[in-house]
């Protein structure tokens, strides 16, 4: 299977129109400035396949990366070295260690070796990066822009350490630059629609609710981080054979400055935002640069400011933060929905509705917080076709048992099992591909993206390819009655629209098991009905267990079968609704006693 | 045996400011979630403070008071006309601001005052050397372990003793509940600025202190530094902070006693490289911040 299959064509087309746009526009600014015109129009190219490498991992995941121009400081470097004529290497790198020595390779073979380091390199150090949180990650980025910004200058006999280093081939003509740039777009726009792409979207908008779509986050941005580098260090390397010369500090802070200004005043999340961004940016810069020495406007002198691209990017970027946080394009992808290609739902009977007949057991579960018990040996089963109820008053250690039997928390002592097998302490996405399903009390959902993208996320993690599973999303989406808004980012819904959303999106992982967290919440009894209604056709379409939690007696006592009630981490009652209705020692952590209410 | 407690003595001076630093990065953080990337420029302009107050030839403390003044001052001005418009954004918005308020104030520097290094005189006993017998103490170092003394001391007391203090405390672990409480959060947040400030100013007079010269980029590289420090100790967490400025310090002192001289100019590889290795033991930092999680 292709990495490109059941890429909706109609991102094909805004890739396309933005590979004309931007060769339009080298075209014609090579022509109105002469050979000036083709420098300003190569370095600009170049500098958009730079944006869109960083995007291709800044943009999906959401964690702003400062490391990247030090990578494609590596790709300069090495083909520098590897592309040298001889007769320049000899004199310019005397100490170079012998197998180094005089390769002078053409552009097609220094970049596959540039490429092949890329990926060595992104997949190392990726390691590291992948573990750390959002805001660590940031920083460990910056770490990264260090460690290879003092190596490089350390490197005396490779490098030249902070001198020039010179002599390298002038191979990236205006023509070159033009098909890096295209291939870029073109790998950045398809990128996003392709599984790796949804999931690490999904990650960034809600990195819990991904987890609980069955995406493995780490994963995931592990391998964007690789292929993100990758494509740094190869246009790195293109950069450093425009300009010919180079030193360390020509791939350090102002130049991930210049690459992050343009990424976030285009805006970070589309394709068309970042192009739109490094398009202007990369204008802007050339006017300020020519303002930098001073300027005479009919007689009068305006004194140079030095640093003034610096500033105006700096001023770009608090502009757009402050005005429009999204980037000038914000959301959209440009282009027509051409052509439209009608995603047919997956027909009912191919979908899997069967929840195999499987139990989830809680095993005398307990959790202890230092001192505090909140859970004390709880054990009950969900068995499979039924609602089971779950209820308690506040801190009766709901949220705690519910966060066990989802992997969130590893239990003090106790098992979860699902099907037989113990599953006890898994990471939440392997409990989503294990056939647990959950909605969360504060609905999570992928904000900034489609309902059809949000489902499609849990419907990836069954192992269907990206086209199959936007099918089985539109056709989850239609089960709840949210076909018709596929298309809508799932931040524009409503309340009820959201839960039922998320009910649709855990569906779609097919799950042996739903776990709803107080479904309810905040509803109005119209919208409670209706919710009660969805729930019922889910338990007579999948043949799944429910485990319900819910503070709504109405709702419980009408949807369960059976019922399980915690107090103060204790189990206190198991039975039927009626037999539950009528438990003394129900109505007594309820209600309260005589005595207590005197 | 000397040398080696030369080293340490070192090591805790250099330590104690990437702490204090860390600190100031650490206490804006666990507030508002800002990585500022202006902490930097906060320390220029304090070593900038010392040399316009020596410029006009005020005494030494005093120029050392008000470069902790302007750190201050300018710390409340960018959160006030910087942040504050910001306060929507989400956390990356926030650091992306940050790094243009720094990129530009850089650029303020070079064009208002100097691209160029500015001298700063220093006290002419700064150069001495006190002799305890086995170990010879710099005196920049030695009120350098001092001063970080006090400043954490100081800093302690405010956090545990005062109102304001207490209320920064839980803005730090659960800032939504504390403005339940009916306490403004533009104060807590503006002394939360105020306090970094303070502590990037003495860590600039210490950092002044051993290079008699300030310029546009100073603030810089201490910054980063404290930015890993702050990820080593754990984001967010104040006892990390410090434990984290510590660690680092300790860490490029020993690379540079033991790393071999070939290997010297990687020194600053080195130490990262290692500190990525804790991160992979460790990726919340070794002292990890409370998190008020909910489901």
């Amino acid at each position: 299977m292709l990495p490109w299959t059941g890429v909706p064509p109609r991102a094909w087309t805004s890739a396309l129109l933005l590979i004309a746009g931007v060769g339009g526009l080298a075209l014609a600014v090579s022509a109105m400035f002469g050979n000036t015109g083709i420098n300003i129009a190569t370095l600009a190219l170049l500098q958009v396949a730079a944006v869109l490498a960083l995007a291709t991992f800044s943009g999906n995941s959401g964690i702003v990366s400062f490391g990247h121009s030090a990578f494609m400081g590596i790709g300069a470097y090495v083909f520098g070295v590897l592309a040298m004529p001889k007769a320049v290497q000899a004199s310019a790198l005397p100490n170079l260690p012998l197998w180094l020595q005089g390769h002078q390779l053409s552009l097609v073979a220094a970049m596959l070796v540039v490429i092949a380091v890329g990926i060595v390199v992104g997949i190392l150090s990726g390691f590291p990066l992948a573990k750390l949180s959002t805001g660590s990650a940031a920083i460990g980025t910056l770490a990264f822009l260090i460690i290879i910004h003092v190596t490089l200058i350390g490197a005396r006999d490779f490098t030249r350490g902070s001198q020039t280093f010179y002599g390298v081939p002038r191979l990236t003509t205006v023509y070159v630059a033009f098909i890096a740039a295209a291939l870029f777009i073109l790998i950045a726009r398809i990128l996003k629609e392709t599984p790796l792409g949804l999931r690490l979207r999904a990650a960034r908008e809600n990195e819990v609710a991904a987890a609980a779509s069955g995406v493995n986050v780490r994963m995931s941005r592990h391998m964007g981080w690789a292929l993100s580098i990758t494509l740094s260090v190869a246009v790195g390397a293109l950069y450093g054979s425009f300009l010919g010369a180079f030193s360390p500090k020509d791939f350090y802070f102002d130049l991930i400055f210049t690459l992050i200004a343009m990424l976030i005043v285009g805006g970070m999340l589309t394709v068309s935002g970042a192009v739109a961004g490094t398009v202007l940016l990369a204008g802007v810069v050339q006017v300020l640069r020519q303002a930098e020495t001073g300027v005479d406007i009919g007689g009068l002198h305006i004194p140079g400011v030095f640093g003034l691209p610096q500033l105006g990017m700096g001023l770009a970027l608090l502009l757009t933060i402050w005005r429009r946080p999204l980037g000038l394009l914000g959301l959209s992808e440009i282009g027509p929905d051409w052509p439209r290609r009608k995603l047919e739902p997956m027909p009912g009977e191919m979908l899997h509705t069967a929840g195999g007949g499987a139990s989830l057991e809680v095993d005398q579960v307990t959790m202890r917080f230092g001192g505090l018990v909140a859970l004390d040996s709880i054990s009950f089963t969900v068995p499979p076709r039924q609602v089971t109820g779950l209820i308690g008053p506040n801190g009766a250690g709901k949220t705690t048992l519910i966060n066990i039997i989802c992997g969130q928390t590893r239990p003090t002592s106790g098992h979860v099992i699902i099907g037989g097998r113990d599953v006890t302490g898994e990471a939440p996405n392997r409990m989503a591909v294990a056939g647990l399903g959950r909605t969360f009390q504060n609905i999570r959902l992928f904000d900034r993206m489609t309902a059809l993208e949000n489902v499609a996320v849990a419907a990836l993690s069954k192992g269907h390819d990206a086209a199959t599973a936007r099918r089985v999303a539109l056709a989850e989406l239609g089960r709840l009655g949210l076909a018709a808004r596929a298309g809508d980012l799932a931040g524009s819904f409503a309340y009820g629209d959201r839960r039922r959303l998320e009910i649709a999106r855990a569906l779609a992982l097919e799950p042996k098991f739903l776990l709803l967290d107080e479904p309810a919440a905040g509803m109005n009894p119209a919208e409670t009905d209706a919710l009660i209604r969805v729930l019922e056709t889910i338990r007579a379409e999948h043949e799944i267990g429910l485990l319900v939690v819910e503070h709504d007696m109405r709702l419980i006592m009408r949807l369960s079968d059976r019922m399980v009630v915690l107090n103060k981490g204790q189990k206190i009652a198991e039975g039927t609704p009626q037999e539950i209705r009528s438990n003394p020692a129900v109505i007594e952590a309820y209600i309260g006693t005589k005595r207590a209410k005197h | 045996m000397d040398i080696v407690l030369q080293q340490i003595v070192n090591a805790i001076s250099l330590g104690g400011i990437y702490a204090l630093l860390a600190l100031g990065l650490a206490v804006v953080f666990s507030i508002v979630s800002l990585i500022n990337f202006a902490h930097g420029e906060l320390m220029t302009v304090a070593g900038y403070g010392m040399f316009f107050a020596a410029a006009v030839s005020l005494p030494f403390p005093v120029a050392v008071c008000a470069a902790v003044l302007f750190a201050v001052i300018a710390a409340l001005l960018t959160e006030r006309f910087a942040f504050r418009p910001m306060r929507k954004a989400d956390a990356t918005g926030l650091l992306l601001t940050s790094f243009a308020v720094s990129a530009i104030l850089r650029v303020i520097f070079q064009n208002g005052i100097s691209a160029r290094p500015k001298p700063v005189p220093l006290p002419s006993g700064f150069a001495g050397v006190i002799d305890l017998g086995v170990l010879r103490i710099g005196i920049v170092p030695l009120l350098s372990i001092v001063m970080t003394a006090l400043s954490l001391t100081a800093l302690t007391l405010f956090l545990n003793r005062t109102t304001l203090g207490k209320a920064m405390r839980a803005a730090a672990e659960d800032f939504q509940v504390l403005r339940l409480m009916g306490i403004k959060a533009n104060r807590v947040i503006a002394v939360a600025f105020a306090v970094s400030g303070a502590l990037a100013g003495v860590a600039a007079v210490l950092w002044i202190a051993q290079r008699g010269s300030v310029d546009p980029l100073m603030g810089f590289v201490p910054v980063l530094k404290a930015f890993v420090a702050a990820v080593i100790g754990g984001l967010g967490s104040l006892t990390g902070a410090v434990a984290g400025g510590f660690a680092l310090g300790i860490l490029e002192v020993l690379f540079q006693a033991f790393l071999p001289d070939a290997a010297l100019p990687f020194r600053d590889a080195f130490v990262l490289g290692f500190v990525i290795l804790i991160l992979i033991w460790r990726p919340d930092g070794l002292i990890p911040a409370p998190v008020a999680r909910r489901s």
